[in-house]
């Protein structure tokens, strides 16, 4: 196709320069998306087996309610009743700061033992699939403005840049895009391999990097877009307002569990219930959230849709499922939802989100390769502005991936020595990166890059041997063998490492064998 | 195809293209989705058609932004965009108005 050259020109500028500038955040963004895929699992998996409690039959869920209700303060204001076998069936928080993260919840599991008798355990929450969320979110920028984040609001403006980048793109592409789409071409130099790949994956994945971009801008700037649609509502009002009943009821007036589940039934077809979660009881906006499950749905997120209701009259308060055929909206806006979170396609949806986030964080991580490649001089020392760009680059990519993988490999020496574990993961993380980031700009980029590539491979091969040493070793008493039922992490952290150290073998042919006018010549 | 003159080709501006296609680009994409929220299918009162509509402000104003770039001067961008959000803004309150 032609397109005439001050069009291509100008549409490289703004893909160069956008890119540039939003490529680092959106890398972090992206990977850490693509774990909090599996954030539930990650949680799972990084709690001790030991804190949750046996699960009990449905029909003595009953009892359980009855007899916590009777010995607790804090279950009579809001508790959740869990129905998988991997949780403990009921649990309510003895210490929680409100909504949002906080790391040093403290929750009461409970359940009943074979004669019928209440058992409970206080256990400090986990929260590392909620950090890894926060990081997933924020690119792990602190602080705030207003109530919002101000790494969400830094992302946002990100993915401006990034859905201009796509698009543009695109149009410089076009003319060569049908000759060389599926050409990687390797004999013709590094510089050629990596453009071709950045190229493909970014043109094969374009309807998911559209939509990933889309909903980034809505999610940062929702606030400021309604505000704007609140003048074009005029004085019509945008949402219904809730009405609150002026009656005050006690958990005790509840109805039993199975009220809730012939509702459910009732309302949706194929749904299975996660888990029923009750909050402000004795308030006089009393509300139970119930999360439930059809992989076969286009869900609002891939761990589930919501149906809220009072829990004592059991009007229906909002649902992300649409409930009647005139609520195509309901559906259209849940799929928008869906369409970023993965909530549809069941286990392979989560599977190819994960790849497709990675493959995002590489197309970052490539352009900004590219960049330096393009600047590049026919010398061997490179301009200062190449050479801080290449010291950020790997800086920030590595040192925010090496940082993840030490807080995963830390989590379990953690809870041996008793540490406030929320709080470590945090510490673990901004230690790992920021020394990243500095060993980056002390030894320069071709060092640190196959340097740091080594350690990743090495803290990654570390977490499976982690988990070996915890399930067999008495010293570890709070894990057993059940700690082996998300394997699916320690053996994705062992085909990391593979990558990442044939990565680094790369990486060093490259600083000694490859083009010596580089920055990444050794 | 002949090479074009200097005149012809388009002109960088970046920073006026830039803000043109922002703001102008948001409130177009404020009155297309004026006309929807007010005639459009389900009216105004269709249960969730009020988060529907915020989402699909930014789709369009990302569009017009991306594509502002194409005007061959900044002021050429200006003069377009302003236009064109007459032209709609036009239409809605014309709209409104018969209704």
């Amino acid at each position: 196709m032609r397109v005439r050259g001050d069009i291509l020109r100008t549409y490289q500028s703004v893909h160069t320069w956008t890119g540039i500038v939003a490529g680092l955040v959106l890398f972090i963004g992206f990977y850490a998306g693509s774990l909090t895929m599996f954030e539930e699992e990650i949680t799972q998996w990084a709690t001790p087996p030991s804190h949750h409690l046996p699960q009990v039959t449905i029909d003595k869920i009953d009892n359980l309610i009855t007899k916590a209700l009777d010995t607790s303060e804090n279950a009579q204001q809001g508790f959740k009743i869990n129905f998988n076998d991997a949780s403990s069936p009921m649990t309510w928080y003895e210490k929680k700061g409100g909504r949002g993260l906080y790391l040093d919840n403290v929750m009461v599991h409970a359940t009943l033992s074979a004669q019928g008798d209440l058992i409970t355990r206080t256990e400090p929450t986990n929260e590392l699939g909620d950090l890894i969320d926060m990081l997933h979110r924020t690119a792990g920028i602190a602080g705030k403005v207003g109530h919002e984040n101000l790494g969400v609001l830094v992302l946002g403006f990100a993915s401006i840049l990034y859905f201009l980048a796509l698009v543009s793109g695109v149009i410089f592409l076009l003319p060569t895009l049908v000759k060389t789409f599926f050409s990687v071409r390797k004999n013709k130099g590094a510089n050629r391999f990596w453009l071709d790949s950045h190229n493909l994956v970014g043109v094969v994945s374009l309807p998911f990097h559209l939509i990933i971009a889309w909903s980034v801008v809505v999610f940062a700037f929702h606030d400021v877009l309604y505000d704007g649609l609140d003048l074009v509502y005029g004085k019509q009002p945008i949402f219904e307002q809730a009405k609150s009943a002026p009656v005050n009821y006690s958990a005790s007036q509840l109805p039993p569990i199975s009220t809730y589940i012939d509702k459910v039934n009732e309302l949706t077809e194929g749904y299975s219930i996660k888990y029923i979660e009750f909050s402000r009881l004795s308030t006089q906006r009393p509300s139970v959230a119930i999360s439930v499950m059809n992989t076969a749905e286009m869900m609002r997120n891939n761990t589930g849709d919501f149906i809220y209701m009072n829990p004592y009259t059991l009007a229906p308060a909002f649902s992300s499922i649409s409930m009647s055929e005139d609520d195509y909206y309901v559906s259209y806006v849940a799929s928008f939802f869906s369409l970023h979170f993965g909530g549809f396609g069941g286990e392979l949806g989560r599977w190819l989100y994960f790849v497709m986030g990675l493959l995002g964080a590489f197309l970052f991580y490539s352009g900004n390769l590219l960049w330096l490649e393009k600047r590049r001089q026919k010398k061997p020392i490179q301009s200062k502005s190449n050479r801080f760009m290449a010291n950020l680059t790997i800086g920030v990519c590595l040192g925010s991936i090496l940082a993840v993988v030490v807080t995963l490999l830390a989590s379990k020496w953690l809870y041996l020595i008793n540490a406030k574990i929320n709080n470590s993961y945090v510490t673990c993380y901004y230690l790992v990166f920021f020394a990243v980031l500095i060993y980056s700009f002390v030894f320069g980029a071709a060092k640190s890059a196959i340097h740091m590539q080594k350690i990743i491979a090495l803290t990654c091969l570390c977490i499976p041997i982690t988990t070996l040493v915890a399930i067999t070793t008495p010293i570890f008493s709070q894990w057993n063998l059940n700690a082996f039922s998300n394997s699916a992490i320690d053996i994705s952290a062992l085909i990391f490492a593979a990558i990442f150290y044939y990565g680094a073998l790369k990486t060093k042919k490259r600083a000694y064998f490859g083009e010596r006018n580089s920055i990444w010549a050794l | 195809m002949s090479r074009l003159t200097s005149e012809q080709k388009i002109q960088p501006h970046w920073w006026v293209k830039t803000f043109a296609g922002t703001i102008f680009g948001l409130t177009l994409a404020y009155a297309f989705v004026a006309i929807f929220a007010w005639f459009g299918p389900g009216g105004l009162d269709a249960p969730a058609k009020g988060q529907f509509n915020m989402w699909v402000l930014s789709p369009i104003a990302l569009f017009v932004l991306s594509f502002t770039y194409l005007f061959k001067t900044a002021l050429k961008a200006v003069v377009y965009l302003l236009s064109a959000n007459i032209i709609v803004y036009s239409v809605f309150f014309l709209l409104r108005w018969l209704s």
